[in-house]
C-alpha cells in the first residue's frame, strides 16, 4: 500500500468515525424527545395548563409553574439586560487598558463558568438572609440575573467587538462624543447580536432549579403570583418534585410539564436563531 | 471635463500661441525678403527670444505632464506628439530667424527676374500654405488635411531640385551678381527646411491621432519602386 | 501671484505611541485651497500625521505629541480647544468607504444631527448641496430613504465625501481615499478632489504615487516617522532635491 493510499484509508476511516459521534448525540437526543413525548402528549390539555398543582395527580397543573416561570423570565431579563449591556459598552469603549480592567475581565469570565448553585447560595445568603426579602420572585429573578450576568456582558463584548472600528471612526470624524457615538452607531448596529445573547443566557435560566430551589422557591404554590414580591415556583421546580414522587401519575404529568418547558426554551433560541440570521443579513460590513 | 483633459487642453493651447508667434515671424518674412526690409527682419530676429522662452515653457510641461500624470495611450501620444511639435515649431522659428539674417545683409531688393526664374516666392507661399493647413490640422484633429500637407512638401522640393541648375545659370549670366544669387539660394534651402519640419509636425498629428508612425514610410516605397 | 494663506501648520512635532517616536520633528505648513499630498512608505508616520491634524489620535492609549499645530493660527491641541468643535472645521474621509448602515439621507445628516439640529428643511437642503458637490445627487436622489450600504463602492466613498462636507469644514483631510475602489470610481473621486479644491483645503495620504501626482499641489515625502522633502508636487516629481525622495517615487527603494 502506498502513503497516499494509506492516508486516503484514515481519511475515509475518520470520516466515518465522525458520523458515528455525530449520530450518537442526536440519538440519544431522539429517543429522549420521542421517549418523553410519548409519555407526556397524551397529558396536555387546557386543564393541565390551567389548573393550580393538587396532591392528587390527575388533577394538578402546571399554571403557576409556568406563570411563576414567565414572571421570572421578564424580571431577570428586566434587571440583567441594561446592567449586563452597560458593563459591556464600559469594558469595550470606556475602559483604558489597565491592571483593573484585566482584573475585571478575567474575573467576569471566570464568573461564567462558577456553577449555578453556588449562585443560589448567594441569592440565599445576600437577598433572603441579609435583605430579609424572603424566598419571593424577585429574589428567584435577581439570583437568576446574577447567572447570567456574565454571559450578558460577553456576548455584549462580542457583539459591540463586531462592529468595525470604521464605523466609530466615521462617526467621531463628524464631531460625534463617545457617547453619540455608542448611541447612535455601535448599540444599533450590534443590538440584534446583543439581544441574541441575551436570550440565549435566559433560556439557560429557565431550565434552571438548583439556585432557586436552595433560595428557598416551594415547590407547592396555591396561587399566581401578582407582584414581584410573592412566593412562587418554576416549570424545572415542579418538573423536579413530581419526578421525586413514587406514583407513575406523576412522572407522567412530569413528562407533560418536560415538554412544555422545552417548547419554552425551543422557543426563545428559535428567535434568537432568527435575530442572528436577520442581523447577518441586514449588515455587510 | 476631466483633469487630465484640461492640462492636455492648456498644452494645446500653449503650443498653438507660439504656433501664431512663428506665423507672424514667417509671413513678415515674406513681406522682408520681398522690400530688403531690414527693420522688419530686426523684428523677426527680436521674436526669435520669445519663441525660444515658450519652447523652454512647454517642454517643462510636457516634463511636468508626463511626472504628474503618467499618461498612456493616445494622451502618452498626445504628450509626445505636442513635445516634437514643441521642437520642429521652435526650428522654423529659427528658420525664420536665419532668413532675417540674409535679408540684413541685402542693400537692395533681389533681382525680380532671379526671383521669377527661381520660383522662391511661390515656393514661400507653398510653405506659408502648409504651415497654416497644419495648424488647422491640428487644432481639428484632422488627420486627412495633415497627409495633403504632407503631400504638398513634394511641390517644394520640386522648385528646390531646380533651384541650383537654375542659379548657376544666372550667375553665369550675371557674375555681378554672386552675393545676392547666393543669398537667394539659402533662403530657398530655409524654405525647403521649413517644409520637412511642417511635414515632421503633420506626421506627429497622424500618429498621435491614429497610432499610425508615417515618417520614414516615403523613403522605404521609394525604394521598393 | 499672492502667496496664499497657510491654513494648517505644524511647528517642531513630535508623536509617540508609547515609547515609539512615530513622528520626528515635522515642519509643514498646508496652503488654503490648495491639494498637499503625503507620501511615504507604511509605517512611515504619513497617516499618524494626518489623524493628529483632527486629533482622531486621541482616542488610542499612550499616544503623545509635542509642539504644535495651528489651524488658521490657532493651536489645536490646545487645553480650550473642544474635540468636536475642531471636527467640524476638519472633516475626514477614511480608506475604506465607511458608510453607517442607515439610509442615505440619514448618513449624510449625521454631522448635523449630532449637533442638534432637527429641522427637516435644513437638513434636506443640506443633504442636496452636500450630496450635489460630490456628483451623487441624480444618482440617489430617489433613493435617499434606502440603505447607504446598498450603493457601489465607489458611491459609498463619494457618499462618505459628501457627509464630511454636511457640516461645512474647511479642511478635508483624506486617508488613501481610494485604495479600495475600481480605477473608474478613482478617477471620479480624483475628479472630485480637483474640484473642491476650490473652496476646501485638502489633504490627502496615498501609496500611490501617480495619484499624488495627479491630483495635489504639494507633496511631503514621509520616511521612518521623518519629513525628509517637502515641496511642489510639480518639483519633487521632476527633480526631487533628496536621494531618498528620489529613490522612493522612482520605485527604487531599499
Amino acid at each position: 500500500m502506498t502513503n497516499s493510499e494509506k492516508n486516503r484509508l484514515k481519511d475515509k476511516a475518520f470520516q466515518v468515525f465522525g458520523i458515528f459521534c455525530t449520530f450518537i448525540g442526536l440519538v440519544v437526543l431522539a429517543i429522549f424527545l420521542i421517549d418523553i413525548v410519548i409519555e407526556g402528549i397524551g397529558r396536555i390539555d387546557w386543564d393541565f395548563l390551567t389548573s393550580l398543582p393538587s396532591r392528587r395527580a390527575a388533577r394538578a397543573g402546571i399554571l403557576t409553574a409556568w406563570a411563576g416561570t414567565l414572571w421570572i423570565l421578564v424580571l431577570s431579563a428586566l434587571i440583567a439586560f441594561p446592567l449586563g449591556i452597560a458593563a459591556g459598552i464600559y469594558l469595550e469603549e470606556y475602559a483604558k487598558k489597565t491592571k483593573l480592567s484585566d482584573f475585571l475581565e478575567i474575573n467576569i469570565a471566570n464568573l461564567a463558568g462558577v456553577p449555578s448553585i453556588i449562585y443560589g447560595l448567594l441569592g440565599l445568603e445576600l437577598f433572603v438572609r441579609f435583605m430579609h426579602l424572603g424566598p419571593v420572585l424577585l429574589v428567584g429573578a435577581l439570583t437568576l440575573s446574577l447567572l447570567i450576568l456574565p454571559i450578558v456582558i460577553v456576548t455584549t463584548r462580542e457583539a459591540i467587538k463586531a462592529v468595525p472600528r470604521t464605523i466609530r471612526d466615521g462617526s467621531f470624524a463628524l464631531g460625534a462624543s463617545k457617547w453619540q457615538t455608542v448611541w447612535n452607531q455601535v448599540l444599533p448596529a450590534s443590538f440584534g447580536g446583543i439581544l441574541t445573547g441575551v436570550i440565549l443566557a435566559l433560556s439557560r435560566a429557565v431550565g434552571e432549579a438548583a439556585p432557586l430551589i436552595v433560595i428557598g422557591a416551594l415547590a407547592y404554590v396555591p396561587f399566581v403570583p401578582k407582584t414581584p414580591m410573592d412566593e412562587f415556583t418554576v416549570l424545572p421546580i415542579q418538573i423536579f418534585n413530581w419526578t421525586s414522587r413514587p406514583q407513575a401519575a406523576f412522572l407522567t404529568n412530569a413528562a407533560a410539564a418536560i415538554i412544555v418547558l422545552l417548547l419554552i426554551t425551543f422557543l426563545l433560541n428559535g428567535i434568537a436563531v432568527y435575530l442572528r440570521h436577520r442581523q447577518q443579513k441586514k449588515i455587510k460590513w | 471635463m476631466l483633469h487630465i483633459d484640461e492640462e492636455l487642453n492648456r498644452l494645446r493651447e500653449k503650443l498653438l500661441e507660439m504656433w501664431d508667434l512663428v506665423d507672424y515671424q514667417l509671413t513678415s518674412g515674406r513681406d522682408a525678403v520681398m522690400n530688403a526690409d531690414h527693420e522688419l527682419a530686426d523684428q523677426i530676429i527680436k521674436l526669435e527670444r520669445k519663441v525660444n522662452n515658450y519652447d523652454i515653457k512647454i517642454d517643462r510641461m510636457c516634463e511636468n505632464f508626463f511626472a504628474l500624470y503618467t499618461p498612456v495611450a493616445v494622451d502618452l501620444r498626445t504628450v509626445l506628439a505636442m513635445l516634437k511639435i514643441n521642437t520642429n515649431l521652435e526650428r522654423i522659428g529659427d528658420t525664420a530667424e536665419g532668413m532675417a539674417h540674409f535679408v540684413k545683409k541685402l542693400d537692395r531688393p533681389f533681382d525680380p527676374e532671379l526671383v521669377e526664374l527661381t520660383n522662391m516666392m511661390v515656393m514661400y507661399d507653398q510653405a506659408l500654405a502648409m504651415f497654416r493647413e497644419c495648424r488647422v490640422a491640428l487644432v481639428k484633429d484632422d488627420t486627412k488635411l495633415a497627409k495633403d500637407v504632407i503631400k504638398l512638401d513634394k511641390a517644394l522640393n520640386k522648385i528646390y531640385r531646380k533651384s541650383d541648375v537654375i542659379i548657376t545659370k544666372y550667375l553665369q549670366a550675371n557674375p555681378d551678381r554672386i552675393p545676392e544669387a547666393l543669398a537667394l539660394l539659402s533662403i530657398i534651402k530655409k524654405l525647403e527646411r521649413v517644409g520637412d519640419q511642417v511635414t515632421n509636425m503633420a506626421e506627429e498629428i497622424i500618429f498621435y491621432r491614429e497610432a499610425k508612425v508615417v515618417k520614414h514610410k516615403r523613403k522605404k516605397k521609394k525604394k521598393e519602386d | 501671484m499672492t502667496k496664499k494663506h497657510n491654513k494648517l501648520e505644524a511647528t517642531n512635532l513630535d508623536a509617540f505611541y508609547g515609547d515609539f517616536h512615530a513622528l520626528k520633528n515635522i515642519n509643514v505648513a498646508m496652503e488654503e485651497k490648495a491639494v498637499t499630498a503625503f507620501i511615504g512608505p507604511s509605517g512611515c508616520g504619513k497617516s499618524t500625521f494626518l489623524r493628529t491634524l483632527n486629533r482622531m489620535n486621541d482616542y488610542i492609549d499612550g499616544f503623545r505629541i509635542q509642539g504644535q499645530i495651528l489651524l488658521d493660527d490657532r493651536d489645536i491641541y490646545a487645553s480650550n480647544v473642544r474635540v468636536d468643535e475642531l471636527r467640524k472645521e476638519v472633516g475626514m474621509v477614511f480608506q475604506k468607504p465607511n458608510p453607517f448602515p442607515k439610509t442615505i439621507f440619514e448618513n449624510v445628516v449625521y454631522g448635523l444631527r449630532i449637533q442638534g439640529i432637527k429641522d427637516k428643511k435644513v437638513l434636506q437642503e443640506a443633504c442636496e448641496t452636500s450630496l450635489r458637490q460630490t456628483a451623487l445627487w441624480e444618482e440617489v436622489k430617489d433613493k435617499l430613504d434606502k440603505s447607504a450600504l446598498a450603493l457601489s463602492g465607489g458611491q459609498q466613498q463619494r457618499l462618505c465625501i459628501a457627509r464630511a462636507l454636511a457640516i461645512s469644514p474647511s479642511v478635508i483631510l483624506m486617508d488613501e481615499p481610494t485604495s479600495a475602489l475600481d480605477p473608474i470610481s478613482t478617477a471620479k473621486i480624483e475628479d472630485l478632489i480637483h474640484e473642491l479644491k476650490q473652496h476646501y483645503t485638502i489633504i490627502i495620504v496615498t501609496h500611490n504615487m501617480q495619484q499624488a501626482g495627479r491630483v495635489s499641489d504639494h507633496t511631503a515625502f514621509f520616511y521612518m516617522g521623518e519629513l525628509v522633502e517637502y515641496a511642489k508636487t510639480k518639483t519633487m516629481f521632476t527633480s526631487p532635491k533628496n536621494e531618498r525622495t528620489q529613490n522612493y517615487i522612482t520605485g527604487r527603494f531599499g
